[in-house]
């Protein structure tokens, strides 16, 4: 059985960064409250009753509804050697599917994150392969490639970056990608999206990186800056809420997996923050 | 020199920024200011008690307000950056380095609430940017009815470099800068100073690329 | 006196190569010039993935959206993708248009295929464009008449935004030197105070 939005887990706070006093929130518009408990637990109240909670990837995950099992795993997070970072959360004044949307684009490197995911002429987007795979109830994309002039704070120089996409929840995405002090395994990147409301949204980037020259505060920085890039877009998108019907906005091939998500999300009827009829 | 820096903070980004316009090397010390909240930390108020970036280190000297550390860094590196010319230059910069506080404390506060999440009176703090960004506009069409488009000078000054990061990512803190036409051409003319770098909120000026051809194919071969 | 021409901008705020976001009633436009002068309002949206075109650049004659860099001429139409460098893009692909004139140095904007022209103030220029935090009718009644400011001979053109209150924009009798026109712009701030205080009490 597929679970609703109501069902799914989602990131409401950084455990290591949470108070006895916690902090108010919405999750799927409803207010709740996330605090620690004086031995460190997490609690999450919404309207006095206790949520779900429980603590993976350095966040704390809770549910309005009832969860079929745990927050999805990403195995190669687990690998020794890789750093964890916690990036922090940014509000930004979008649709929580349009948040993840963006961050499964690579067309807009040279234009959003020039010099640095991407640049002119380096445009191109090479077919890839998608999938929406049933029997793990996930979207994926893999051999996808593109020409980054900086693509992690520890590459030097311009090179062909490969990743794969992945998306385990409608408000979750990991990232594999080409990492470029070790050739043959991949970085870790994710974004877990909080939906505030339809058109509202809190994002928590996360990352595992094999990367053993930089700070941690770099590690962050670096992705900061490339989200924050995308915020000034992700609040300029008409209409606000994702469109799920055909129509209102083209794709070309390099959405495939854009299209993909989409249809996923409509299946599943995954549309707080989508649009079904063109308005 | 060194720079107690974030890569988000418009403050820390006016330093930068004045340094790349003059071609000044400062070395970056990158500050946890979100998510670790490193800038309240024992040790960060040792070297700044008032637990806010920037900071510019050089040697003995630690100067803790953005306004200073731009003057300072012209000073160093490019004298007419300062503004100094004459009396009522000098007094105008200086008028805009403490105006360019009312900016950073309306809409800069008004960011970091919608941004970061931080407290505020949301209402209140777009209202006080609003008026700030008014005088803004207001004193920019009183120099383009001279001829000019900088704020104290015929050519860019600290003054500018102090006024345009909160200027221009006011819409961070859901202030609209659609109807100030002449922020929107001084901001361009900013823009497009040779060593103009970005900071995230302020896009790249794509318009002085010229438009590529085809891909090279030395590319295309690097990456089979 | 109503007229289907909607006064959006000075033409002095619009240089080449430059986009700006507008409004119209029930639609958000770009006003755009381009590098050869020439100068076309569109809806402010990319058909792509609607990111607003008003955040975009100019290179030459086309318009280019900030998101992907998609390419639109003169005609609206895109005519380069370049995610797919190599694929000429289908002619459905366009941004739809509105007619845009320049008169007196304004910039006005209606809906494509009427007929008339905008009013033409000949001896007047632009001087400038302001956001006024009140009701256009309101604004509207209150300037009526006023034909001078500050010993000035002005033209007031009100312009509505949805919900935003409106755009005043300013005309001037060509000629003023420099302190005429600072009392100018002096006396429209007071206007403008003077208009927002009516308001909020």
């Amino acid at each position: 059985m597929i679970a609703t939005m109501q069902d799914h887990w989602y990131p409401v706070a950084l455990a290591s960064k949470l108070t006895r006093s916690g902090r108010d929130t919405l999750l799927l518009a409803q207010p709740i409250h996330v605090r620690a408990e004086a031995s460190g637990a997490p609690v999450v109240t919404c309207d006095g009753r206790v949520l779900p909670v429980l603590v993976k990837f350095g966040h704390v995950w809770t549910s309005l509804g009832t969860p079929a099992g745990d927050v999805f795993d990403i195995p190669e997070a687990h690998q020794p050697g890789r750093r964890l970072v916690e990036v922090g959360s940014v509000k930004v004044r979008c649709s929580p599917l349009r948040a993840v949307e963006n961050f499964l684009d690579i067309a807009h490197f040279p234009f959003v994150h020039t010099d640095v995911l991407g640049s002119e002429p380096h445009t191109e987007v090479e077919r890839y392969e998608v999938e929406i795979r049933d029997d793990v109830n996930e979207v994926w994309a893999t051999k996808v490639k593109f020409f980054q002039p900086q693509a992690a704070r520890s590459a030097q120089g311009g090179i062909t970056t490969e990743y794969m996409y992945r998306v385990p929840n409608p408000t979750c995405s990991v990232l594999y990608k080409t990492c470029p002090p070790r050739p043959g395994e991949w970085d870790v990147i994710t974004i877990f999206v909080q939906p505030l409301t339809e058109t509202t949204c809190e994002v928590w980037p996360w990352m595992a990186l094999y990367d053993d020259d930089s700070t941690m505060t770099q590690m962050i920085h670096f992705q900061q800056l490339i989200f924050l890039q995308d915020r000034s877009i992700l609040e300029n998108q008409l209409p606000a809420l994702l469109p799920l019907d055909p129509g209102q906005e083209i794709p070309t091939r390099a959405d495939m997996l854009s299209i993909a998500y989409r249809r996923w999300l409509k299946r599943h009827g995954y549309t707080f923050g989508a649009q079904l009829v063109a308005a | 020199m060194i720079l107690y820096d974030y890569v988000l903070s418009p403050s820390c980004y006016k330093v930068r920024l004045l340094a790349s316009l003059l071609v000044a090397g400062i070395d970056l010390r990158p500050v946890d200011f979100h998510p670790g909240a490193e800038h309240h930390s024992p040790e960060f108020r040792a070297l700044n008690p008032a637990g806010t970036i920037p900071v510019l280190k050089d040697a003995e000297l630690v100067l803790t307000e953005s306004g200073a550390i731009l003057t300072y860094l012209a000073a160093v590196n490019a004298h007419e950056w300062l503004g100094h010319d004459d009396p009522e230059m000098q007094a105008r910069v200086a008028n805009w380095l403490a105006f360019s506080q009312r900016l950073t404390a309306s809409a800069g506060a008004a960011r970091l609430h919608d941004m970061l999440g931080f407290s505020g009176d949301i209402d209140a703090l777009r209202v006080q940017a609003t008026d700030a960004l008014r005088e803004l506009e207001a004193a920019i069409h009183a120099r383009r009815r001279r001829g000019g488009i900088f704020l104290a000078a015929d050519r860019p000054t600290i003054a500018d470099i102090a006024c345009f990061p909160y200027a221009a990512l006011a819409p961070d803190g859901g202030v609209s800068l659609d109807s100030y036409p002449s922020i929107r051409l001084w901001m361009r003319a900013i823009r497009a100073l040779p060593g103009f770098i970005e900071m995230p909120g302020i896009h790249r000026l794509h318009e002085q690329m010229p438009e590529p051809g085809p891909m090279p194919d030395v590319v295309r071969k690097e990456s089979a | 006196m109503s007229s289907i021409w909607i006064p959006v901008a000075l033409s002095q705020d619009i240089l080449s190569g430059m986009a700006i976001p507008a409004h119209l009633p029930g639609h958000d436009l770009v006003v755009w010039r381009s590098a050869s002068g020439r100068i076309a309002a569109w809806h402010d949206r990319c058909p792509h993935r609607g990111m607003r075109l008003s955040h975009g650049f100019v290179r030459g004659d086309f318009l280019s959206c900030i998101y992907h860099g998609w390419r639109y001429g003169e005609n609206g139409h895109c005519s380069k993708i370049p995610a797919h460098p190599d694929l000429v893009p289908p002619a459905a692909i366009k941004v739809p248009r509105f007619d845009v004139r320049e008169k007196s140095s304004v910039v006005w904007v209606a809906p494509t295929g009427q007929a008339g022209e905008p009013v033409d103030y000949r001896g007047f220029t632009g001087f400038r464009s302001l956001s006024v935090n009140a009701p256009a009718d309101l604004i509207a009644r209150a300037v009526e008449g006023e034909e001078r400011l500050a010993g000035c001979s002005v033209v007031l053109l009100v312009q509505a935004l949805q919900g935003r209150g409106c755009n005043l924009h300013v005309l001037a009798a060509e000629g003023y030197d420099t302190a005429q026109l600072d009392g100018l712009s002096l006396a429209i701030e007071v206007l403008r105070r003077r208009l927002e205080q009516a308001v909020a009490t």
